[in-house]
């Protein structure tokens, strides 16, 4: 037993090493621009300079932008990629076994390597710089497909009978029933579907150079600039673009771990 | 052909369009927007191209200058090197904490796995940022920890041999958690009658992950070991906003060699040719990974 404290109290300062730069993150958000980079643990005069600094019209666009995309990215994609599970688990059709393969199939390639044709076809269709290129692509990923998938496998049967003899549609037997008993899987992967799209940096940067729909996190990346960073703007701005992400994290970290378990997706 | 549709009643039939109905929104997206690009890569691959004047047909030309492009193969080497230190750091430094914090009964526990998940939260272009303020050299937090224990100034990210072990650092900081939570499920699902019938036959801890924890978890060390493979040489927005692949080329992985190939030098049809043979790569350690995962 003796050991297991031991091993308790390192892995408690470990988990304290863990959380400090974040600390570092938030409390050098409340120091002024003479402050910035005196070595402390706490300010020496806490001021809400940086912070009113780092809101400047761009970033909060920048943070409308990511919101924007990430809430209707992971919206649709739920919608999307539940009912495309759902027809292959619980539905009889010609090719079923096809479809699905080449669906499973594409979680074999890897999105660094597909950016730059991605891009191309982006490009091609005609939706680079704009809301519809930083969206429509993020919508697509086998593994909501298959996660649902499996979590439709193991649907209770008699309510779809129950749907049938009342005369209920599939359509209106989706919404209405099978959506609503979902939750166990649509919250994890809402929790990994916005954390995913709010967190993405590469996509946007490259899919669009249009000042006007910069991500927060393009905007931030910007802010660094060899020797002219304005080092507490861009820290107060991290620390604000943190807090949602933060707060979402805090308030669903049991159904993240769950899901993690469950999936092991990011 | 209309034989075989005559089978179907027509219940069946409508049966069969709502499902396709269902799936085509999908399944279209993931032709167009993943599977698409793949097959566009290894066509534009034999072009020339800068996106602006017309594609130039050159066969094999881009492949053959792979294959003598010394600078890539330099790059795909930084990226082997931060493979080799990284994943076998995370594999041990997660699979560690699992198996510690299972034992640990209290609530201390929750607090431990809150604090490892706490970075995965954060994204990277932040954590970045953060990281490159806790580096900076003269005035950073990491060199006044270091100066209070004795240790002088380093340079971390601003020196050719410490940028690519300070990228290291912030990418196990950022994907300890996430794995060790990985571990710990499939830890939780060993049925605690096993340990407890080798430790009342005297094994000690050691043994009794060595015989029993570590063999049963296999499956999940295999997934795990070829994610971060895979995810290793995927590694780009970190070293685009901290080092830029500098100082002197340190941190210029494979990755950021083809996205400068693409977007800055412009040469589409160079980038695509590497993208495709980065694609094959990983597609072999996919297939491996099945290989094992189906072999049990």
């Amino acid at each position: 037993m003796k050991n297991h404290k031991i091993s308790a109290i390192c892995l408690v300062l470990i988990g304290l090493l863990f959380l400090f730069p974040i600390y570092i993150l938030f409390m050098t958000s409340f120091k002024s621009v003479n402050e910035i980079f005196v070595v402390s643990l706490w300010p020496q005069k806490a001021t809400l300079g940086s912070l009113q600094d780092a809101l400047k019209p761009d970033f909060i666009r920048s943070v409308k932008n990511s919101l924007f995309v990430s809430v209707t990215v992971t919206v649709v994609a739920m919608i999307l990629h539940a009912m495309c599970g759902y027809a292959v688990a619980r539905m009889k059709f010609p090719g079923k076994t096809a479809i699905f393969t080449m669906i499973i199939s594409t979680l074999m390639i890897p999105t660094t390597t597909i950016l730059v044709p991605l891009f191309m076809v982006c490009k091609a269709i005609g939706i680079t710089n704009s809301y519809s290129g930083l969206i429509i692509p993020a919508f697509f990923n086998a593994y909501g497909i298959f996660l649902f998938h499996q979590f439709y496998l193991d649907f209770p049967g008699e309510l779809e009978e129950a749907a049938e003899v009342e005369g209920c549609s599939r359509l209106k037997m989706f919404f209405q029933i099978v959506l609503p008993l979902s939750k166990p899987m649509i919250v994890p992967l809402t929790i990994a579907f916005f954390l995913g799209t709010w967190n993405n940096y590469l996509w946007p940067l490259i899919v669009n150079k249009k000042a006007e729909y910069y991500t927060v996190q393009v905007y931030l990346a910007n802010l660094v600039s060899g020797y002219g960073t304005p080092w507490n703007i861009l820290i107060a701005s991290a620390a604000l673009a943190a807090v949602p992400v933060f707060i979402l994290f805090l308030c669903m970290q049991r159904q993240l771990v769950d899901g993690i378990k469950a999936t092991g997706i990011k | 052909m209309s034989n075989q549709r005559k089978k179907y009643s027509k219940r069946e039939r409508r049966e069969h369009f709502t499902a396709y109905a269902f799936i085509i929104p999908d399944f279209a997206g993931l032709l167009v927007f993943v599977i698409l690009p793949i097959v566009y890569a290894l066509y534009i691959s034999f072009f020339k191209w800068d996106l602006v004047s017309d594609k130039i047909f050159i066969g094999l030309d881009n492949y053959i200058r792979m294959f003598q492009d010394k600078n890539w193969w330099t790059a795909l080497l930084r990226t082997l090197k931060l493979t080799l230190v990284y994943v076998p750091g995370l594999f041990c430094f997660s699979l560690l904490a699992a198996v510690l914090v299972s034992r640990i009964k209290t609530k201390a526990a929750s607090f431990i796995k809150t604090s490892f998940l706490m970075p995965f939260a954060i994204t990277s272009v932040i954590a970045s940022t953060l990281w490159m303020f806790l580096y900076n050299e003269k005035r950073g937090y990491l060199n006044a920890l270091l100066n209070a224990v004795g240790i002088p100034d380093q340079p971390f990210i601003g020196s050719e041999s410490q940028a690519m072990v300070s990228v290291i650092i912030v990418l196990l900081w950022i994907n300890i958690g996430y794995n060790m939570i990985l571990f710990l499920s499939a830890i939780k699902d060993i049925p605690s009658s096993y340990q407890e019938a080798a430790t009342i036959d005297g094994a000690n801890g050691w043994e009794v992950f060595r015989y029993i924890t570590f063999p049963l978890i296999k499956q999940t060390s295999i997934f795990i070991l070829i994610t971060t493979t895979i995810a290793s040489f995927q590694v780009l927005d970190l070293i685009m906003v901290m080092t830029k692949g500098g100082p002197a080329k340190a941190t210029g992985v494979g990755a950021l060699y083809i996205y400068d190939r693409s977007f800055n030098m412009m040469e589409l049809g160079y980038g695509s040719a590497l993208s495709v043979f980065m694609f094959v790569v990983l597609l072999v350690f996919s297939f491996i990974q099945l290989k094992l995962t189906k072999e049990e």
